[in-house]
């Protein structure tokens, strides 16, 4: 190796350059998006709403615009347009596979950085612990958020393109529904970075939020049998992320009410947001 | 540059630095930290890269406080022991993120990243994923992302561990090169030959202590009032225990059968003695071999020396 006498290029000034949040943000995206993890998801969840787009084409608007018109109080009771059809665009089961999408991505992204010990040379650098934790909740809500993004947006404009307001999708169900994603993909962002603060490997961070996910599910019915009060249901965040396109929406069925959804909601993102706040300070972060 | 006023840390209850205190000045050079594993290097460089705060007294480095000081540790880089990167990430890439997070971008950071990547000699093999590149290669790109900013002040931790000997030589020369342009240098180290070919200045560490400080020579002159034991194989044992008994650095003496162990103070005077008596024919070796050669044997009896 030649050597060279040194002749460094000058140093920065004080708070010149991007936000280290940023850099950060866009170093995990890169490192997900180059794992078959982040590929299988993206097949999954495009072949998921592909689906979903052509059974709405085919059911409710090939026949055209003008032949439902004609046939206005047949299609009135044949297409189900009411509000439960619209909550159910963030259904069930996409919301579990996004859970579990969640715990493989978000449980990665503290637990990696454990893992390879990277997290005392970033501390080593100008960057605050907010901006490492603003990176990684950005991620880990973000992720979640497009996909549901998706699942709205997509139906919508296509049901708009194509039948306007006549449309199965309500013009203002975006409205509704977002509000809804964001209380999601928030929870699933301080659950995920949460259990991956407290994780040594992207497996155990998994592992941690998968199991925070069904242990507070299943406690949520236990106390909820047991007390006899549906409230508790919203200790459990699978019933929660269910819970919100409904409450939105004003078909709230039999989960727990607005109030228990709101307090279990600040409760979770309060505890794993400490959670991740205490795992990740600074002085955590040995040699 | 840097001072430190009994300044200790603890993990719990464990105590990691008793109370130290000493200075640096600015203006570039090199200071060797040495001591054995578990003497509290790392821990005081965690203190003084602004990672850990001190459980009492105080450091100051650039004249401020370093922990959680982004205007103290945007004119330090540290390069850690051991690897800090996903195997699977690209060296360059990992640079670039680097140099973005201590304020680098555009075109300051296209230039700071080709020159760091040069002066390190890994401007053709950065582009290489982690895992695909030897120990070597690593090592020179951890010291790369501690330079890209320019750093005043420069700590390494335990920077040879597992490098070939031209691979040392090679660091050695550079660390010197950015000593001499005006940079801090702090190194450390368990092993004093190769902290002795590079700095000027020792802080010698043992079980979270300072227990020297000085230079090169003062501190080998320290070293030299332990006795090392060395065993010599010998056809007549008993004529290298003669010879031995005259020499003034002799402390102890036991046969074996086969040899003899001599316990020797100073032996960097008593082995061109015995080399000589060798080449002379005087004496009949087979083999000489350093029974205690490391630091904790000599740093045990420093402390020793210390009660």
């Amino acid at each position: 190796m030649p050597i060279y006498a040194p002749s460094l290029a000058p140093r920065p000034a004080p708070g010149q350059g991007q936000p280290a949040a940023l850099v950060l943000l866009r170093f995990d995206l890169r490192r997900v998006l180059r794992q078959r993890l982040g590929k299988f998801f993206g097949f999954l969840f495009a072949a998921i709403l592909l689906g979903l787009c052509i059974q709405l084409y085919l059911r409710h608007l090939m026949a055209g615009r003008g032949a439902l018109e004609a046939l206005r109080p047949l299609a009135d009771a044949y297409l189900p347009q009411g509000a439960r059809f619209q909550a159910g665009l963030l259904n069930e089961g996409m919301i579990a596979i996004l859970w579990l999408q969640a715990a493989m991505v978000g449980g990665g992204l503290v637990a990696r950085d454990t893992l390879h010990r990277i997290r005392p040379l970033i501390y080593a650098h100008p960057v605050r612990q907010r901006d490492y934790l603003l990176a990684k909740a950005l991620f880990a809500t973000g992720l979640p958020l497009a996909v549901m993004l998706a699942y709205i947006f997509l139906p919508w404009g296509l049901s708009l393109a194509v039948a306007g307001g006549a449309g199965p999708v309500w013009p203002t169900a975006p409205l509704y529904l977002v509000p809804a994603a964001l209380a999601i993909a928030a929870l699933m962002g301080a659950v995920t970075l949460g259990a991956s603060a407290l994780a040594g490997s992207p497996r155990s961070g998994f592992g941690w939020a998968l199991g925070i996910m069904l242990g507070s599910s299943a406690l949520s019915f236990i106390l909820a049998g047991a007390l006899g009060s549906p409230g508790w249901l919203a200790l459990g965040l699978g019933n929660l992320t269910k819970a919100w396109p409904g409450l939105v929406l004003g078909v709230a069925g039999d989960g727990p009410g607005p109030v228990p959804v709101l307090l279990g909601t600040a409760f979770h993102l309060a505890l794993w947001l400490a959670v991740a706040r205490y795992r990740t300070r600074p002085d955590g972060a040995v040699l | 540059m840097i001072a430190l006023e009994r300044a200790s840390l603890r993990y719990g209850d464990i105590l990691g630095l008793s109370p130290l205190s000493f200075e640096l000045p600015g203006g570039g050079g090199i200071t060797g930290l040495l001591g054995p594993n578990g003497a509290g290097k790392s821990s005081l460089i965690q203190l003084l890269t602004g990672l850990l705060p001190p459980s009492g007294g105080s450091v100051r480095v650039f004249g401020a406080a370093p922990y959680r000081n982004p205007a103290v540790l945007a004119r330090l880089g540290l390069v850690p022991e051991g690897d800090r990167y996903p195997g699977a990430f690209r060296g360059d890439r990992w640079l670039r993120m680097m140099g973005q997070l201590s304020g680098l971008e555009g075109r300051a950071l296209d230039q700071a990243l080709a020159r760091t990547l040069e002066v390190t000699g890994m401007a053709d093999r950065a582009a290489q994923p982690f895992q695909s590149m030897s120990k070597g290669m690593r090592q020179r790109l951890r010291l790369a992302q501690a330079l890209l900013h320019a750093p005043e002040l420069l700590v390494l931790d335990e920077p040879f561990n597992g490098l070939d000997p031209e691979g040392r030589l090679q660091l050695m020369d550079l660390l010197r090169q950015l000593a001499a342009g005006g940079t801090r240098v702090i190194v450390s180290s368990h092993i004093l030959a190769e902290v002795a070919q590079l700095t000027d200045r020792i802080l010698l560490l043992f079980r979270g202590r300072l227990l020297a400080e000085g230079s090169v020579p003062e501190i080998r002159e320290l070293l030299d009032r332990h006795p090392v034991e060395l065993r010599v194989t010998a056809e007549a044992p008993a004529v290298v225990a003669r010879w031995a008994v005259d020499q003034p650095e002799l402390a102890a003496l036991r046969l074996e059968p086969g040899g003899v162990v001599l316990a020797v103070r100073s032996p960097r005077a008593f082995l061109p003695r015995l080399q000589a008596a060798v080449l002379s024919g005087e004496l009949g070796i087979r083999a000489l071999e350093p029974l205690d050669l490391n630091l904790d044997a000599v740093f045990a009896f420093l402390t020793k020396d210390n009660q």
